[in-house]
């Protein structure tokens, strides 16, 4: 039991040392990286992004996908706009649109759940539904005039510091996630629902409504990522965060979150968040063209899946099924 | 007794075998109907769709389409994805229009070029897949990526124009056999190549029962990993061939060709009625699918209607498709059970 427990730290354990190494080469690369306020200012490219994949996380434990997640931060981007254009004050806007994040969210996990369609094809669906909604609602031309007081969660910094205001709040929901993940009934549940669900009804679990609350608290997230979004590009458009789809499911995924549910933890998530954001930041820094920085991320997934694979097929030695395993993992015993 | 029907589920009753054929015509049917209702509802409501010359152009449009929906459903019907077949398609295509333009003397020939890399590209996604144990969706998301990044690489922030292709590209595409557009032939052509090829041929068979269930497939003694290895290939093909096509259609080749194909050619499998989950489904059907999209694309320009509508409506016919998908299935196996429990009771 005791080796199991340290054993099951190795993922996390392999994502810090792939950070340390990322931080070298970016220095390495650029001698612009190695500053402090630097390094924390750029955490603010992946902060949407984390948000998102905490809420992402939850769904892919459960052994479902949620790939329409982007889509509803764009709806959410452009129903702020509207607010704001409206002169609607930020609290009583901010509700509303995690209302509407978590109804886009419910309805995604209403249909999977009650009629039992696979959640790829039906999130494939509303990616495009919403994505189209989005458009409907604010048009092709791009709203730029938003309120200071919306802008104030992505564009502003702790008083003095140059910690963004937006970190602390990714830092309040990781951890939150943190409680609701590995410390909580609810988390517990999600991780019986994914290793097997038809265990998870039997024992009495309500699995739709998990699954369901599930999809809400991604399109809630999804909400709060746009209100982010709306501070740090100061715009909103139909095609907000369009593309986020694979950095989304290789955060998640480079985390040591199992495709096919069951096995997660929200540490790893995290580190794997500071891994892309490291590489992003030190290879934007050194000027590398987009593309480049595409196929490192691509090759990233690709990888980070397929060597604990590998290594397990070769070899039976148990030091190395751990890297299989990847934390988080419900003892079988 | 065990008869794996035309829509490749495996039944294990007497009865089955009719009942999964009506299923299976149920559901060709229902996509027919649904795209008869499209074409009533764009005529009433326009006055240039019910036009020969339209449908024409319809059938333009879907053409290549239907290719990247072939492509994508051998693969869907593995029980895996293929995330990288605009990539695929990108690609292929981009490298070959690249090559027909520094080498101006080229024929026909050229299209080899485009399905060797489209077949290279598959191998790598099928070799993660079938011998990397990823998952589908990992790998041809990672993969997407990478493409697409060497894309860009190879383009060195150029393009092709369409004064650089040589000439029988372009009238080749643009070419009318008996008055059918030469790219609906060769659609239809592939369509029934790969009709044949997953209906009749064993191999494609194979397919079948390995999306339908790859344990039993593997106990059966299949080899499971070739023949997904095998579909990725056959996929690669096609959207090299698909990729092909596109860059001579749009004449100016630029590195963003073809992106966001694998949404609308999975949209396509997925309302044509093969299931995400793999398995089952009819290659007409994929094409009825395509058409249906390109029905949808066709109207709303009609209909002067923004572009962005069709975003949501195409949206909204996937999760239509596979909310009624799911529904015919249901009412299957309540039959199915209900007979069960007759027998049980006998």
């Amino acid at each position: 039991m005791k080796q199991r427990f340290s054993f099951s730290f190795q993922w996390e354990q392999m994502l810090f040392v792939l950070i340390l190494l990322a931080a070298a080469w970016s220095a390495q690369l650029s001698p612009y990286y190695l500053s402090f306020e630097q390094i924390l200012n750029s955490t603010r490219q992946f902060i949407i992004l984390g948000v998102m994949a905490m809420g992402l996380m939850v769904i892919v434990i459960l052994g479902e996908i949620d790939i329409s997640q982007a889509s509803t931060l764009a709806v959410c981007t452009v129903v702020l706009s509207k607010f704001s254009a409206a002169g609607l004050p930020i609290w009583l806007a901010l509700p509303v649109i995690i209302l509407i994040g978590s109804a886009l969210g419910s309805f995604n996990g209403i249909l999977i759940t009650g009629l039992r369609l696979p959640a790829l094809a039906v999130t494939l669906g509303t990616m495009g539904a919403y994505r189209g909604l989005a458009f409907i609602i604010g048009s092709e031309v791009g709203y730029t005039g938003f309120d200071d007081t919306y802008m104030w969660l992505g564009s502003s910094y702790i008083a003095g510091t140059a910690v963004p205001t937006s970190l602390i709040l990714f830092l309040l929901v990781a951890f939150a996630f943190y409680i609701l993940v590995h410390r909580s009934v609810y988390g517990r549940m999600c991780f019986v629902i994914g290793n097997n669900a038809d265990v998870a009804r039997y024992s009495g679990i309500r699995v739709p409504l998990i699954k369901i609350a599930a999809f809400a608290l991604a399109g809630a997230m999804a909400a709060v990522g746009a209100w982010i979004f709306v501070g740090q590009y100061g715009s909103a458009r139909g095609d907000n965060a369009n593309g986020m789809v694979l950095p989304l499911v290789t955060a998640v995924v480079l985390g040591g979150v199992d495709i096919n549910g069951g096995r997660g933890k929200v540490l790893g998530v995290v580190l794997a968040l500071l891994l892309v954001g490291t590489l992003g930041n030190g290879m934007g820094l050194a000027n590398m063209p987009g593309p480049t920085q595409t196929i490192v991320l691509g090759m990233l997934l690709i990888v980070s899946v397929l060597l604990p694979n590998l290594v397990r097929q070769r070899s039976s030695f148990r030091i190395w099924s751990s890297f299989r395993t990847r934390g988080g993992r419900v003892p079988v015993k | 007794m065990s008869t794996t029907t035309a829509n490749g589920a495996v039944r294990s009753q007497t009865g089955g075998r009719n009942l999964a054929n009506l299923a299976l015509r149920l559901r060709v049917t229902g996509v027919l109907v649904f795209l008869i209702l499209l074409c009533i509802f764009f005529s009433l409501t326009t006055s240039t769709f019910f036009q020969a010359q339209n449908a024409r152009i319809i059938a333009f449009n879907a053409a290549i389409l239907v290719i990247a929906a072939c492509a994508e459903a051998i693969v869907v019907l593995t029980r895996n994805l293929d995330l990288s077949i605009g990539a695929t398609m990108g690609l292929a295509g981009y490298v070959t229009a690249d090559f027909a333009a520094r080498n101006p003397g080229i024929g026909p020939e050229l299209v080899i070029l485009a399905l060797v890399l489209g077949a290279l590209l598959g191998l790598v996604n099928g070799l993660l897949v079938s011998y990397g144990k990823l998952p589908s969706i990992i790998a041809t998301l990672g993969t997407m990526s990478v493409y697409r990044g060497i894309t860009y690489i190879y383009a060195r922030g150029q393009q092709v124009t369409a004064t650089q292709l040589p000439p029988w590209m372009l009238k080749g595409v643009d070419a009318m056999v008996f008055g059918i557009p030469s790219l609906v032939l060769v659609a239809v052509f592939t369509v029934a190549l790969v009709a044949f090829f997953l209906h009749y041929a064993p191999l494609g068979r194979t397919i079948y029962a390995v999306g339908s269930n790859p344990a039993a497939g593997h106990f059966y003694g299949l080899r499971t990993d070739r023949i997904v290895l095998f579909a990725y290939v056959f996929c690669g093909t096609l959207a090299g061939l698909a990729g092909f096509l596109y860059a001579a259609r749009v004449g100016t080749v630029t590195v963003i060709l073809a992106s966001g194909w694998e949404m609308t050619a999975l949209a396509a499998v997925v309302i044509g009625g093969v299931s995400i989950l793999g398995g089952s489904g009819n290659i007409v059907g994929v094409a009825i699918g395509a058409l249906v999209l390109a029905t949808i694309d066709n109207g709303l320009v009609l209909m002067g209607m923004p572009e962005f509508w069709r975003m949501f409506i195409q949206g909204t016919a996937i999760v239509l498709a596979v909310t009624v998908d799911s529904l015919i299935e249901g009412r299957i196996q309540a039959i199915f059970k209900g007979k069960r429990r007759l027998g049980q009771q006998q």
